[in-house]
């Protein structure tokens, strides 16, 4: 799958055939211009802001000649948004993304992040790979690789909704950056569901963390908003909050997972939201049954591929100062005071043969809407 | 929502039982019908009629655009004079007759834009969404799909299973804007009261050309009886822009009681909800009656145990969705050749469902290199049971070396080792 995927420099230059821009005219471009000026119309005396605006412009305006745009950009009714600082795409349910519950699974929901997420990155000249790798990035073997994901869903879209989604990115202290999401239902305008995810910067030969330089920073910087802009600007919320490991016993597990052909990037390297599907694996039944994911949060430590086999942990979070409450004598999760009907729970991927953490989650599930 | 809106204006074309029940069974009357194009060399004075604007919507930058209901998009359809039905003939020349009406259709198409084009804020655009439309003569549905990124595999061309996620939602949308959905599943009114449902038996599926990441597909579907109680279901994919033909499938479908499990006739009552769909046109793949061997520990070079359905697997029954079998299945296919060759053939039988408790194992044989003096080409035969011994699939893939072009341009390959 290309999620991820650590693209090489020819890979740039067909990412950049692809951009929006490639096929642009205005006072700053013929009409076939190469896929390289694309990128040096941020680099002229325009300041980058003002170079995409006036590029976005001329497209809006002169819309027979945009024929010869790539068909996709047309139908992929995703675009920047005027000030050139978020992105915005629309999609529709498909039937095979709905699941059990007849509304479109998590998974389902963390591809069109990803997929929005890549074509934001892509319209504004970067590689697909997930962010944004810059040119100066990729010239450095630097690559984006995220940290945390964090996804609240608020109402599940159904098959043959449309949904719009907007994205934007932003720094995030020395070594990290971050990307936020906001979902919306087209028909009621209403907000669905929101998602922010941290990434962090690594040498893809050394595979080490390294700080974002200011050259780099400069160069995807342009692209987000000036002013701190938040999906969760709320205090305290949850996208901020610690996962605890969770300690054996546990209480739920399914172990020996395997990564089937389609999990895998172009590098053989396990793609992020096959991870949501294996921590979901050792939810128990009966909550599966009866309740819905309202938030999942997850850390990602360790890459895993192909040959791995994964187990997967899950046990209920132990709030302090919480009564146990029990269901059939056994003790399922611990209820909040305030939402009788709302179950946490914590999670754990390892590896089978040597325990070693992949990943560590949090989920909180809501009774399913009758 | 949006969807149903647009979806319940394409009724008007449906549902009005004259334009359906005056329409003459008339089997290879010559004309063709490709992109809404109809040449219709009997109806008018010997020249070939182009109507780009009867069945064509307009196209906007090669974008095919439904006009919002408030535009009239189906209703001109409706009140024009009936057409004769048309079928779709495997010529043996199809592909020239291809070029040559693809070279007629972009014409009238760029002369369609130029008269009626107006400007519309992406977001205006409704089919883009991919929610579909019916066309000729109210029998075949399109959709159109854009390849997202996360559906193309490792070598940035769409998998397989994406295209046939793609063939299983334009069913789907067909049953519902015709009016056939009484529940999720194709089952018409008729056959839910008599808890019916239907049942795919058998599949084929010709890949042509893989689309990439970007490409917007065309997916074309309509049905036709097969036999006296069963259906056949055929797709026709196409590149949107150049109209290229990258994909043809076929399946059979046969009724099933859904209590008792058991095959069922169709009954009077449904056969008037159903026979009107019917195009009975000639099956879109030739079919390949070949006998699907079954196979064992003994004659599978290459078995995956311990294959488990996941969550995002099942569908709103709980039984796995029919497309993670194609993945199951390919599973145990060597990664030899699923690295060097590109799947350009399936055949699939289905026996039985499985759910979420079930345990999978995958067995692959290799049955053939270099047949149909195709050098390079590779041919498996597959088998997906539980465990336990229950078939759930039989299958049959041929291989061709990737980069290998269709229509006769094969590169020159050194032989593969098996």
């Amino acid at each position: 799958m290309l999620k991820f995927s650590y693209c090489n420099a020819t890979d740039l230059n067909q990412a950049l055939v692809q951009c929006r821009f490639a096929g642009s005219f205005g006072p700053l471009s013929s009409r076939r211009r190469s896929p390289r000026a694309a990128v040096s119309c941020s680099r002229s005396n325009l300041t980058p802001i003002q170079a995409v605006l006036s590029c976005q412009q001329q497209v809006g305006s002169d819309p027979v000649e945009s024929e010869l745009g790539s068909l996709a950009d047309r139908l992929r009714l995703g675009g920047l948004t005027e000030d050139g600082l978020s992105y915005k795409e629309k999609f529709i349910i498909r039937c095979y993304e709905v699941g059990i519950n007849k509304t479109a699974t998590i998974e389902t929901i963390a591809n069109l992040l990803q997929e929005v997420g890549g074509n934001h990155a892509q319209s504004v000249g970067f590689s697909r790979d997930g962010f944004a790798t810059s040119p100066t990035m990729r010239k450095l073997h630097l690559i984006w690789v995220t940290a945390r994901m964090h996804i609240e869903v608020y109402k599940y879209p159904a098959w043959s909704d449309v949904i719009e989604i907007e994205t934007w990115c932003q720094n995030e202290g020395r070594i990290g950056t971050r990307r936020d999401w906001i979902l919306k239902d087209v028909a009621t305008g209403e907000v669905i569901g929101r998602a922010t995810s941290k990434w962090v910067m690594m040498n893809e030969d050394t595979r080490r963390l390294q700080k974002v330089s200011d050259d780099v920073k400069e160069e995807y910087l342009v692209f987000c908003p000036r002013e701190p802009r938040l999906a969760f600007p709320e205090e305290n919320n949850k996208s901020l909050k610690k996962i605890s490991k969770l300690e054996d016993p546990v209480q739920y597990s399914r172990l020996g997972l395997m990564p089937r052909r389609a999990d895998l990037d172009m590098n053989q390297h396990v793609n992020n939201v096959t991870y949501i599907g294996w921590v979901l694996e050792s939810m128990p039944e009966e909550i599966i049954d009866t309740h819905e994911l309202q938030t999942i949060t997850l850390d990602y430590r360790r890459e895993c591929q192909r040959d791995d086999v994964v187990d997967s942990l899950t046990g209920p979070e132990l709030v302090e100062g919480s009564k146990i409450h029990g269901t059939n004598g056994s003790a399922t999760a611990i209820t909040r005071e305030d939402d009788l009907d709302c179950h946490q729970f914590l999670h754990l991927l390892r590896l089978s043969s040597d325990g070693q953490e992949i990943n560590r989650g949090r989920t909180e599930w809501r009774k399913k809407p009758t | 929502m949006v969807a149903t809106a647009a979806t319940s204006s394409f009724f008007p074309i449906t549902s009005s039982p004259d334009s359906i029940d005056s329409k003459n069974k008339k089997l290879g009357n010559g004309s063709t019908n490709l992109g809404g194009i109809k040449l219709k060399p009997s109806a008018s004075s010997g020249s070939l009629q182009v109507k780009a604007n009867a069945q064509a919507p307009p196209k906007i930058n090669g974008t095919t655009v439904v006009m919002t209901p408030v535009e009239g998009f189906p209703s001109e359809d409706a009140a024009s004079s009936l057409p004769p039905r048309t079928f779709i003939n495997q010529l043996p020349d199809w592909s020239m007759l291809l070029a040559a009406m693809t070279t007629i259709f972009l014409a009238a198409e760029k002369q369609w834009m130029m008269l009626d084009w107006k400007p519309k804020r992406p977001d205006m655009l409704i089919d883009p969404f991919g929610i579909g439309r019916i066309v000729q003569d109210g029998l075949v549905f399109r959709q159109n799909f854009s390849i997202r990124s996360y559906e193309i595999g490792a070598d940035r061309t769409a998998s397989i299973e994406t295209l046939m996620n793609h063939l299983q939602e334009t069913a789907i949308n067909h049953c519902k804007s015709a009016g056939l959905l009484g529940d999720g599943f194709g089952a018409t009114p008729g056959m839910c009261r008599k808890n019916l449902i239907w049942v795919v038996t058998r599949m084929q599926v010709v890949v042509d050309r893989y689309p990439t990441w970007g490409d917007v597909v065309q997916v074309d579907t309509w049905v036709s009886a097969s036999g006296k109680n069963g259906m056949r279901r055929d797709w026709l994919v196409s590149n949107s822009k150049t109209g290229e033909i990258l994909t043809r499938a076929s399946s059979v479908w046969v009724m099933m009681n859904k209590l008792t499990r058991r095959l069922s006739k169709i009954p009077e009552e449904v056969r008037g909800e159903i026979e009107p769909h019917f195009m009975n046109s000639d099956p879109v793949v030739a079919e390949d009656n070949r006998k699907l061997v079954k196979l064992d520990d003994s004659t599978a070079q290459y078995v995956r145990k311990g294959l488990t359905p996941r969550w995002s697997d099942l569908d709103v029954n709980q039984h796995v969705n029919n497309v993670k079998y194609v993945g199951w299945i390919l599973e145990s296919t060597p990664l030899g050749i699923v690295e060097s060759h590109e799947l350009c053939s399936m055949t699939l039988e289905y026996r039985r469902e499985c759910g979420r408790d079930s345990v999978l194992q995958s067995l692959t044989a290799v049955s053939g290199v270099g047949n149909l003096g195709n050098m390079g080409e590779i041919e498996c035969q597959h088998l997906l049971q539980l465990e336990e011994g229950s078939e759930i699939v039989r299958g049959r893939t041929q291989w061709r070396p990737k980069n290998a072009k269709s229509f006769g341009k094969m590169d020159q390959v050194p032989a593969q080792s098996a």
